[in-house]
């Protein structure tokens, strides 16, 4: 089996990793890295519980390549919680009972961040739009809403 | 998983002439949204893989009353097509953000039903696509490039590079019915272009999806309106032939019984729509 380097920007640090043919990004972080915020849910990308953000945009990384990402900025929730402490999104999840379970809760976030990275005061439609891939089996949903809709004030305007 | 190579080519000649040394034994993959999911469930088990990101085919060009879409671009890219705004209606219809950020337009052509929703979309546009080998190019109708049930004319050795779209002349409506609002299987999709010449339709193209083997085309009800006004008595008349000429099916969606009901309700909102854009 053809073992092949890879190099790309994981969370802000250049990196080198050796993968085996089509091993997922999914797998590479979880079992790999030990970055385990990635959550490993259907695998089929269906419950967006794994989403990464790639140069930006929510990928499901069960259904992507590392190879693909060669030379590409990835981030998981590892990338944006600051230490000490946690990013503003993180806290207002927490606040408003945004959380049950927490398994989808990374992938929430990470779409969360991406969206308000683009948009930074968006309208419950948007918000309900942005978050279709993604699903929550406890809260219901409204909590998130509710949570990121207060992100965006307290951000105002101001992410990061 | 037991992939032994996965090859990235950096170009179309590259990934045809891969194509021609490992044959059929190799899996194409776009997006990879289809692909990977059977890969990962242990359904599919390929040795080899080719991806296609890396092959330059992510692009969307404007030559003069056409759009150029390269096969690799994503449905996400479809969003900003503001020129064929029912484009841009059946794109934001497919899964959700992430989903559109990796499954390409190409990918959907493939798509077993009741996915190709954006499919729909472009056989009601007449749209034409690019199909290179080795061998050359050549170019094939959306509508003759299926011949069943997850089956193409798309040769061995053959790749589609790109989708070439007339600027719709006509008016447009576009319609999706599944279970929930967004994110979900489709009963059935609805796509279709009128034209008309004052009251009197002088060119239909309506295309149904989830109600076939494949993406289809429901010429019975474009026969009914061909020269005809558009009214609700001929629109009426449209939808039951559509109901009547389509082959649904059933799934853990919806009946095959309960899918043709919808075809008739769905053709009818739809050009009902088209008259309303009058
Ligand atoms: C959660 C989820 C929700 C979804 N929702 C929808 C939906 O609402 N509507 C819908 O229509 N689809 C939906 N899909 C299916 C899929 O995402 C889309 O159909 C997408 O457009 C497929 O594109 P892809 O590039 O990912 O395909 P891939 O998985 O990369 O491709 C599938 C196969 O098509 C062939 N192929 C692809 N491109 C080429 C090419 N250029 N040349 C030759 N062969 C090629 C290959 O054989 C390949 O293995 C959904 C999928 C998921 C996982």
């Amino acid at each position: 089996m053809a073992s092949k380097i890879v190099t790309f920007t994981l969370n802000g640090r250049r990196i080198e990793v050796l993968v085996k043919p089509l091993t997922t990004v999914q797998t590479l972080l979880r079992d790999q890295l030990g970055l385990t915020s990635t959550k490993a849910g259907c695998k089929q990308g269906g419950c967006g519980s794994c989403t990464v953000l790639v140069n930006g945009d929510p990928m499901m990384s069960c259904l992507l390549p590392v190879e693909d990402v060669q030379g590409q900025e990835v981030t998981t929730l590892e990338g944006i919680t600051p230490t000490p402490g946690l990013h503003i999104i993180q806290e207002v999840f927490y606040e408003n009972f945004a959380i049950q379970c927490g398994y989808c809760t990374p992938g929430m976030i990470m779409v969360s961040k991406a969206l308000l990275d683009r948009n930074p005061h968006p309208g419950r439609e948007e918000i309900i739009d942005a978050l279709t891939g993604n699903y929550c089996r406890c809260t219901g949903y409204e909590p998130i809403i509710q949570a990121i809709e207060e992100a965006a004030r307290r951000m105002n305007g101001n992410g990061n | 998983m037991n992939t032994r190579e996965y090859f990235l080519p950096q170009s179309v000649n590259e990934a045809t002439q891969l194509l021609a040394k490992h044959g059929p034994f190799m899996l194409v993959m776009a997006g990879g949204t289809i692909a990977m999911p059977l890969i990962n469930e242990g359904i599919s088990f390929p040795q080899k893989v080719m991806g296609l990101r890396r092959a330059g085919l992510s692009y969307v060009t404007k030559p003069n009353g056409k759009i150029t879409i390269g096969a690799m671009s994503t449905l996400t890219q479809m969003l900003d097509l503001k020129e064929i705004p029912i484009l841009q209606e059946a794109a934001h219809q497919v899964g959700g953000w992430a989903i559109r950020n990796m499954g390409t337009v190409g990918g959907n052509l493939f798509a077993p039903p009741p996915a190709g929703d954006f499919a729909a979309a472009l056989m009601a546009l007449d749209a034409q696509l690019k199909l290179v080998s080795t061998a050359g190019a050549r170019i094939i109708s959306l509508t003759d490039f299926y011949t069943g049930f997850m089956t193409t004319a798309l040769s061995p050795g053959e790749l589609v590079t790109e989708i070439q779209v007339p600027v719709p002349t006509g008016k447009t409506a576009y319609l999706k019915y599944g279970r929930k609002h967004a994110n979900t299987p489709a009963v059935v999709t609805v796509a279709a272009q009128i034209e008309l010449d004052g009251e009197g339709v002088t060119n239909s193209r309506i295309a149904l999806n989830a109600v076939g083997p494949h993406p289809i085309r429901a010429s019975k009800a474009e026969e009914i309106l061909s020269g005809s006004p558009l009214n609700p008595t001929t629109i009426n008349m449209a939808a039951s032939a559509a109901a009547e000429e389509c082959e649904p099916f059933s799934d853990a969606i919806a009946t095959e019984w309960y899918r043709r009901k919808m075809v008739e309700v769905y053709v009818r909102r739809t050009l009902t729509k088209i008259t309303d854009r009058r």
